[in-house]
């Protein structure tokens, strides 16, 4: 690890050297560990050390940002003083309004734990270990990985803003994979000393013994209830669709909306301060990070924003500036689905038929405006008769209205799942936490031939 | 660049893995240099350069592989980093089943470079950011649009490769590309046309990559399309119908529906529980009926401006050119040394890792669908009676077999007895992959093929995005089913 104090030098290093009205650095700096396994063993294993530092320097109006990894006195020079010329020739955005200020940041629930830290290439293997034994006594071939990673990230500005987080997650994803069938399992916890191996293990191995020899299923509308790994899906799509840009843009769902009804009886909040989740009480312009509730009871209530879209929409900085890019400024980092109050096992007992979907994959926008998604459901789909899984059934692809099917919610389950996306620009930037669900009907448009 | 400090690290590293127990270890140090800048409704949005540097140490020892990798170039961390890329794999190898082992190569000692006529990096900056504010300005002509964006990005990538066999490869990679993108909005629709390929076209080469698009003279036409998509009729809702796709779109189906299948990783299993495996199982190679006798999809990492041309593969091994379908038949895996070695074969050289930090994966080079006899676009519009032409992707998805896919485009036209008709609107087709590509009955000849790119490709875990090439042109398929938006 670098530390706050290492990072603040380097930080303020880049600042100095920086030519302009204003600069700001934010430096990612991440020990990237992941061990990856399948048919039974290891096969991939690394470890990498990264940091990165990226300087914006602002000339009036003119904006220019410039990133290296070189983080020596002279990358450190080199990269202030060329994102320093290439503001005096980028040609002027007059909808800029500047860098936001600094404003307090509210303290959030420590997201770093020290064993994650220090895990070893030996202790994820021997996690490995745990999973792929007892998948080979079921005569079952495991795949998947586990990881541990550490992260720091800080942004300062010649305005006066610091923010700093120290924060590790670590992981374990499994795929039990049978003759006739597949079942699948993910468990995220900050503390690699809790990180629940085993219950991944023995969920995807239990899971994957009763979705062998899967039977077809007619496609069409179907009663669903879907595993937190497919709620998560759900839930980063519309997040997407929840910003201020998107709103602009006009190609969110709550466009005009808000206000108004949109979904079942569901809340969707943005909560930065979740001590269950990854918290981090600032975002990445030194902004504090509002918690916001997008969704109330089915009702649209918000959007997030970054300074430039805000000012320049004139809305309210909400402090969710995401890692700097073109093309998506801002994004809900912390999402949670609120629970219901039925156990998983109740929530299959409310329906007399239809499909238990354990998650989806290679999930695709068909249609924005209308949160119209394409996707498939993979490893472990079964059909569910009078409360009771009844048997495996073939993978469907489904073409499907996400905010649509969320208005046919009949129940939520009570357990939320911490679960991370994949990360976006090499950054673990977000969380989310999600309960199982029971939708009404859920439009299957094809099937496969397992 | 001299590598000669990276090369004495270099050294070091392939030492300490030797001594502390590697039986075999190679290492890449990674320079890749970038930028991008996006235009967008009339104001420059983002410019954004990027400076990238460090090396990765892969290593066997006790029969299994581990991989580190850091960006603090010094003697120090060279050895570090070795020595960590050992005691992974030593800690990999508690699980191992078997040893690994990796097909035969002879170590080369050479140096490639992208050809480039204009380099995007010599060029003033002005000259760059003007072409984008130009097209962007030349889109906003048109009324009715909510949002206009140009786009432009390079990159440089310079790779130098030891290994304990006694390779020393250097290279040096250029890429260039960009786009405009114009969308409107109205009566519930968001309306999206793009040229050539999204905001997301890109080629090996220089700017001339890019500057022979004319993005500002096609500007009109493109921003045209998207205010008219709007009032366009809907596509027919799921029929079975004759589908033209053009040569971008069909770019992305070979890069779906055979690119990712042909990875021999896949095959045998190793991306099961993320990418997923593969339909094209082993005791296929040289005898599955893949698609009609139309269809032959050439692996390539010798094609001109492909992004996956390269003189040698992050593992040392040559660019190469080979079937992966010839003539409807599935003939041809891409392979890495260790998976090659699994089929008693020798790799085809399509290792790559996304930068310094990344372990190499097979990754598609150019996985390109060679021209047929069909003549021109519009040839083949002419002779056929009904159907619909679809272009440029809009919305990509696929099982984790690479079987049953549906793909939308921005925009399809109506085809009547052999003439181009009215708009269309949400175009989408679906299908199973071997069907698919077995009713295609014309491809369009040479003169309509085009090196297109995905410079975007995810697999891995970690991700790595890794950029690919594909040659295409316009195709023809019978009896597709269309229209599954409900």
């Amino acid at each position: 690890m670098w530390g706050e104090t290492e990072l603040r030098r380097i930080a303020e290093e880049a600042l100095r050297q920086a030519d302009g009205d204003s600069a700001e650095a934010v430096i990612v700096a991440r020990t990237g560990s992941l061990t990856r396994f399948a048919n039974a063993a290891i096969h991939q294993n690394v470890s990498a050390v990264e940091a990165g530092l990226r300087v914006r320097v602002v000339r009036g109006t003119r904006v220019a940002t410039q990133a290296t990894d070189r983080l020596d006195a002279e990358g450190i020079a080199a990269v202030a003083r060329s994102a320093s010329e290439l503001a005096k020739i980028v040609p002027e955005n007059p909808h800029f309004g500047g860098l936001p200020r600094p404003r307090p940041i509210a303290p959030a629930p420590s997201s770093f734990v020290e064993r994650t830290a220090t895990a070893s290439a030996l202790d994820r293997a021997k996690a490995v270990k745990r999973i792929c034994d007892p998948a080979k006594a079921q005569r079952l071939r495991a795949a998947g990985f586990v990881a541990t990673n550490v992260q720091e990230v800080a942004v300062a500005s010649t305005l006066g803003t610091w923010a700093y987080s120290p924060e590790t997650t670590s992981e374990v994803q499994v795929a039990a994979i049978g003759d006739a069938g597949s079942a699948f399992a993910h468990r995220v916890s900050l503390d690699f000393g809790t990180l629940d191996v085993s219950g991944a293990a023995e969920e995807a191995i239990a899971k994957a013994a009763r979705a062998q020899g899967p039977l077809d299923l007619t496609p069409g509308e179907h009663e669903v209830i879907l595993e937190p790994y497919a709620v998560r899906d759900i839930v980063a799509f519309l997040g997407q669709q929840l910003t201020g840009l998107a709103v602009e843009e006009g190609r969110s769902f709550v466009a005009g909306r808000l206000g108004q009804k949109i979904t079942g009886p569901v809340t969707l909040v943005d909560d930065p301060f979740d001590g269950d989740g990854l918290a981090r009480a600032f975002d990445f312009e030194g902004q504090p990070s509002d918690r916001i509730a997008l969704i109330e009871d089915g009702i649209a209530r918000a959007v997030v924003y970054d300074s430039a879209t805000a000012h320049r929409t004139g809305n309210r900085n909400t402090g969710h500036a995401l890692f700097p890019n073109a093309f998506q400024p801002a994004a809900a980092m912390h999402l949670r689905l609120e629970p219901g109050t039925r156990s998983r096992e109740e929530l299959i007992r409310g329906v007399r038929r239809g499909v238990l979907v354990t998650r989806f994959w290679y999930t695709r926008w068909v249609h924005q405006l209308r949160t119209v998604v394409t996707g498939m459901t993979r490893d472990g789909t079964f059909a569910i008769e009078d409360g009771e899984i009844a048997y495996p059934v073939k993978n469907f692809r489904f073409t499907q209205s996400y905010h649509e099917a969320l208005a046919g919610t009949r129940d939520i389950g009570r357990d939320l799942a911490l679960l991370l996306p994949a990360e976006s620009f090499g950054i673990q930037a977000s969380s989310q936490r999600v309960p199982a669900i029971h939708l009404a009907s859920f439009n299957f448009t094809g099937a496969t031939a397992y | 660049m001299t590598w000669r400090h990276e090369r004495d690290l270099a050294r070091r590293a392939l030492d300490t893995a030797r001594t502390r127990g590697a039986s075999y270890a190679d290492v890449r140090f990674v320079r890749r240099a970038t930028e991008a800048a996006l235009v967008k409704n009339g104001r420059i949005e983002n410019v954004d350069r990027g400076d990238t540097a460090g090396f990765g140490v892969r290593a066997i020892a006790d029969g299994a592989w581990g991989f580190a990798a850091s960006q603090l170039a010094t003697a120090e961390e060279a050895q570090r980093v070795a020595a960590l890329a050992v005691e992974i794999a030593k800690a990999s190898a508690i699980t191992k089943l078997a040893d690994v082992h990796l097909a035969e190569l002879a170590p080369a000692v050479a140096t490639y470079e992208t050809p480039v006529k204009t380099d995007p990096f010599a060029l003033a900056f002005e000259e760059r950011i003007g072409l984008i504010v130009a097209a962007e300005e030349a889109l906003r002509a048109q009324p009715g649009l909510r949002t206009t964006r140009a786009r432009y990005a390079i990159q440089r990538e310079e790779k130098l490769f030891l290994s304990t066999e006694g390779a020393d490869i250097a290279q040096v990679l250029t890429e260039c590309g960009g786009g405009i993108a114009a969308e409107a909005t109205g009566n519930g629709e968001l309306q999206i046309r793009t040229y050539p390929d999204g905001l997301r076209f890109q080629n090996a080469g220089g700017w001339e990559c890019l500057s022979e698009w004319d993005l500002t003279m096609n500007a009109p036409r493109v921003a045209e399309e998207a205010v008219a998509l709007l009032s366009a009729r809907t596509c027919p809702q799921d029929v079975r119908t004759t589908v033209i796709l053009t040569g971008n779109q069909l770019s992305l189906q070979c890069h779906e529906s055979c690119g990712h299948p042909i990875e021999l990783d896949r095959a045998l299993g190793t991306e099961a529980a993320f990418a997923g495996t593969s339909f094209l199982t082993t005791e296929m190679l040289g005898s599955f009926r893949y698609g009609s006798d139309e269809i032959n999809i050439r692996i390539d990492s010798t094609s001109p401006r492909g992004l996956g041309t390269f003189g040698f593969d992050d593992e040392g091994v040559p660019g190469s050119e080979g079937w992966a379908i010839k003539d409807g038949t599935f003939v041809g895996y891409l392979m890495s040394r260790e998976t090659a070695a699994a089929l008693g074969m020798a790799s085809n050289g399509t290792m790559r890792a996304d930068g310094w930090s990344c372990l190499p994966l097979i990754r598609m080079t150019n996985v390109s669908v060679m021209p047929g006899r069909a003549g021109t676009l519009d040839d083949l519009i002419a002779d056929t009676d009904d159907g619909i032409l679809m272009d440029t992707n809009r919305s990509w998805s696929i099982d984790d077999r690479r079987l049953n896919f549906q793909f939308g485009t921005e925009v399809g036209w109506e085809i009547t007895k052999g003439r181009r008709g009215d708009m269309i609107r949400n175009p989408t087709y679906t299908g199973v992959t071997p069907e698919f590509w077995g009713s295609c009955d014309a491809v369009c000849s040479e003169g309509e093929w085009v090196m297109w790119g995905t410079p975007n490709c995810g697999k891995g875990q970690p991700g790595q995005a890794a950029h690919t090439g594909h040659g295409a042109a316009p195709a023809r398929f019978r009896g597709v089913r269309v229209g599954v938006v409900r």
